[in-house]
């Protein structure tokens, strides 16, 4: 379950929680449906944490980590997620692409963590 | 390589004089729209040569089976994992009427059962069960198994062949060009793969095309890989080395070790393997195979294998990926591509996987876009050759491969009716 909370020290990113999805698929459909100025703002208020972000997650291994470390988790891949339309294309979708909706993602994990 | 030696791509050297029974002409545009030469590719391509149909990793228990899909060649195949521990595979085709016995893509069972009357068989392929058995006509249960295909395993990558009689075994056939590969830790690096998958509107050779060269990457790459593949040395991104191997063939790619990292690349690379990340060294444990960066480049950034007919097997360290291209029809391509990583240690390892799957996923789309547009194209009759540059060799090999067994089957089932 994702919860609506993120571990206290990043409490301060909880007003993004909209992007903390859990698959690509639903990551990849809330990028192709924003403005370009809407990514600009997640990413230029995710790129300042996330230093402190994965050294947060560089010491929770996917079988215990805690729901709230999954949301943030589910956060960071949302930065992953917009940071090429922010950094190489300057809009949501590939420059001169293909569409993303027919490019259909497997499973998250070959193994889904058993964490709490 | 040594330092003192120049780059390859600053010298005159032509990969094309290494092969001068490929010629220099230009390649003829029909084959990538004609139905007749479709059917023949169908014939005497798809159904005789080993194709990948899985990783080990899909099926590591007994009872453990995975559905693939052949469409080329007609068939859906079962591969299983028998209670003896053994890979096998089957046509996926109940014994009694025809039936498609497992509808499921993956799973694990004692028995698949058909949908359609309930006839059950083992993982082994035996029938084990028929209700209502004493209604049939002295059925004898072990002579209505299912159908099955040649099967074989390299490298955990499980290949099967659609022919009856396969002409080589899986080593023969994939040869020297696997040999390459000895050393490469494919078992640790593939507890994490991450697919996708589409169906492209295009030939498969077309696809195959845009894939087995790289001369592309400063034009249609641009946006995605602005300086990740291409230096002022070597603008059009010319490959370091490469080699055909019988149908098969090996390069090795360019990165540039200048490259800067975007802010999101930079916080990735940290915690992974990013593909395009600068940490480009010739010197890790992965370049010891011999065959991974054979000539020891510095500059080398992915060793990319094609084998014939359409799977790629691209590896650098810590990651690898693969590519499938499997014909529907003419103008149609399934399109399976998979990056593998070691399964993350933490959730910043799983971040910077994360981060090399969306790059990956947006840079394949360029390709998927230029592969429509250019397929589109071709019936227009407007150009009826492709002109290839040196650096398009393996283009050029592919397709004299694509000649070389067409003829050669139809010659022998020529003769067959004779
Ligand atoms: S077709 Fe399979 S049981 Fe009848
Ligand atoms: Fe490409």
């Amino acid at each position: 379950m994702t919860p609506n909370t993120l571990p206290d020290a990043f409490a301060d990113l909880g007003s993004w929680m909209e992007w903390s999805l859990p698959t690509m698929g639903e990551r990849s459909a809330q990028r192709q449906a924003c403005s370009i100025s809407d990514l600009e703002a997640f990413y230029h208020a995710m790129l300042p944490r996330m230093a402190d972000v994965l050294d947060f997650l560089a010491e929770i291994a996917p079988d215990d980590a805690p729901a709230e470390a999954m949301a943030l988790l589910h956060l960071a891949h949302s930065f992953a997620e917009v940071a090429p339309a922010v950094e190489c294309f300057g809009q949501p979708a590939v420059s001169y692409g293909y569409d993303v909706a027919r490019f259909i993602p497997g499973p998250e994990w070959a193994r889904e963590p058993s964490g709490q | 390589m040594s330092t003192t030696e120049k780059a390859v791509w600053l010298t005159d050297k032509r990969w094309h004089d290494d092969h001068p029974e490929l010629g220099t002409d230009p390649i003829p545009i029909a084959p990538y729209i004609s139905d007749e030469q479709f059917e023949l590719e169908r014939e005497h391509i798809f159904g005789k040569v080993w194709l990948p149909a899985c990783r080990v990793e899909v099926i590591p228990e007994p009872g453990d089976f995975y559905v693939k899909d052949v469409e080329v060649c007609r068939t859906s195949i079962v591969v299983t994992r028998g209670n003896d521990g053994e890979v096998r595979a089957f046509h996926n085709v109940c014994a009694h009427r025809g039936n498609k016995l497992a509808y499921d893509q993956s799973g694990n069972t004692k028995r698949l059962v058909c949908r359609f009357h309930g006839w059950a068989y083992d993982l082994e392929g035996a029938l084990r069960l028929v209700p209502d058995e004493d209604n049939w006509f002295d059925l004898d249960k072990s002579c209505h198994g299912l159908t099955p295909v040649a099967v074989d395993v390299w490298e955990g990558f499980v290949f099967i062949n659609l022919d009856p009689e396969p002409a080589h075994t899986l080593q023969e056939y994939l040869g020297e060009a696997a040999e390459t590969l000895d050393g490469y830790p494919f078992a640790e690096t593939s507890a994490q793969p991450y697919t996708f998958t589409t169906v492209f509107n295009a030939n498969w050779k077309l696809v195959k095309d845009a894939f087995q060269e790289v001369a592309h990457v400063p034009f249609q790459h641009h946006g995605s890989l602005p300086d990740g593949f291409v230096s002022k040395d070597n603008p059009y991104t010319h490959f370091i080395d490469m080699r055909l191997y019988g149908p098969h063939g090996r390069a090795s790619l360019f990165g540039n070790n200048q490259h800067v990292d975007t802010p999101a690349q930079a916080l990735a690379s940290a915690y992974g393997s990013t593909m395009v990340s600068s940490v480009f060294s010739g010197e890790s444990e992965v370049t010891e195979p011999v065959g991974v960066n054979p000539t020891r480049s510095p500059d080398w950034a992915f060793e990319m294998t094609v084998f014939f007919p359409s799977f790629f097997l691209a590896v650098t360290e810590g990651t690898y990926f693969t590519n499938q291209f499997l014909p529907l029809d003419i103008n149609r391509t399934l399109v399976e591509t998979t990056t593998y990583y070691p399964r993350p240690r933490t959730l910043a390892q799983r971040f910077s996987q994360e981060y090399s799957r969306v790059m990956f996923r947006d840079i394949f789309l360029e390709d998927g876009r230029q592969v429509e547009e250019t397929q589109s194209m071709l019936r227009s009759g407007a150009q009826s050759h492709f002109v290839l540059k040196d650096e398009e060799l393996f283009i050029r090999a592919s397709f004299r491969e694509v000649e070389r067994m067409i003829a050669a089957g139809v010659a022998t089932s020529g003769s067959r009716q004779d």
